[in-house]
């Protein structure tokens, strides 16, 4: 199945390097599917624990702490690096 | 959603005057007679009154709410004229809480605006919220936001939090006791960069949307945004909204959180 990725908050000038889209076995959850792009990430860079997590519009928690589920085709996944500029 | 009144809170009519001066914002498709009255007799706390919430406060005072309170330390720096609408080449090295206020006065003398020339301790967010009937929290740190949840949370008062980094921005509103908090989102508050880029058309676009949310709801127009985040990435054109979910073991708005402070407005 493919799952759009949608980089946000202060991620977007990473974005350019990283997947939009990530294909995944049909029983793939939302950890299977951020272990994946983990794996993405440029060298020495990881995303903080406090990126917001949500599926298709439903926040799941942050990446420290969120409710994993499973993934179905077409889902797609946000990652929120949180901002907080005044 | 209608949000009850405050029983001390003045229910003034709108005068001929304001009836003139708000023509173009009554009427079908934005506020009626009564939503405009609310909005008259009703009070919201910006802090701070940058990038973001200078134009949220503008917005404010340009609507017609009847009292503001804007709070922002330190003086105006060069750097701070690519976002901060209030202040201006003339004020360089001023207190901005006061040119501030005083720039808010210049556009609307019908509207009451104190300042405060520094961020609220805890203490005073909390009793500044209750004063107020909304709180905007426009304010560039995480600790600051909290803070402010915090306040809302006890005092019982809408949150409208908005947040923006380089050419991206976020709001959350924020129905204390109904919807998630910001304690809810961040249980541990992200790492804040002290020199965030920013431009000032996201955060004047941000600051204008969190405006919006406000007068929606002190005036009962529309559907707020709360339980929310809309996310709006202006470096790609994206926006999205999230639901979002209470955290069952929040401090602040969870089983657990102390009880809130007197709430004599919640229906």
């Amino acid at each position: 199945m493919n799952v759009r990725i949608v980089w946000a908050g202060r991620n977007y000038d990473l974005a350019a390097s990283l997947p939009d889209e990530l294909t995944l076995p049909e029983s793939a959850s939302v950890d299977d599917a951020l272990k994946m792009l983990s794996g993405c990430l440029p060298h020495n860079r990881r995303l903080p624990g406090t990126c917001l997590i949500a599926v298709s519009g439903t926040h799941l928690g942050c990446l420290q702490s969120h409710r994993n589920q499973p993934l179905k085709d077409g889902d797609e996944l946000l990652v929120l690096w949180p901002v907080a500029g005044g | 959603m209608t949000h009850a009144r405050k029983p001390s809170m003045s229910t003034a009519a709108l005068s001929p005057e304001e009836l003139t001066r708000y023509a173009r914002q009554i009427g079908p498709g934005v506020l009626s007679v009564a939503g405009q009255t609310r909005l008259k007799n009703s009070a919201a706390l910006v802090s701070r009154v940058g990038g973001m919430g200078g134009p949220a406060a503008l917005a404010l005072v340009m609507a017609g709410v009847g009292r503001l309170i804007i709070a922002h330390g330190g003086r105006l720096i060069a750097p701070d004229l690519n976002r901060q609408l209030l202040g201006s080449e003339r004020t360089i090295g001023q207190p901005r809480a006061a040119h501030f206020a005083d720039s808010l006065r210049s556009m609307n003398r019908l509207v009451t605006v104190e300042s405060i020339d520094h961020e609220p301790t805890d203490r005073e967010a909390l009793e500044l919220t209750r004063r107020v009937d909304v709180v905007l929290s426009c304010a560039p740190t995480f600790e600051e936001r909290l803070r402010l949840n915090s306040a809302a949370l006890a005092a019982g008062v809408p949150l409208i939090d908005a947040a923006q980094w380089g050419l991206t921005g976020t709001l959350v509103a924020v129905d204390p006791g109904r919807t998630a908090c910001l304690r809810c989102l961040y249980p541990q508050p992200p790492e804040f960069e002290e020199m965030f880029p920013v431009i000032g058309a996201i955060a004047m676009a941000t600051g204008a949307m969190a405006a919006l949310e406000a007068i929606k709801i002190l005036s009962g127009t529309g559907t707020p945004l709360f339980g929310r985040l809309w996310m709006i990435d202006g470096h790609r054109g994206l926006s999205r909204q999230l639901d979002l979910q209470r955290a069952a073991d929040c401090p602040c708005c969870g089983p657990s959180a102390r009880p809130a402070a007197t709430d004599s407005r919640r229906p």
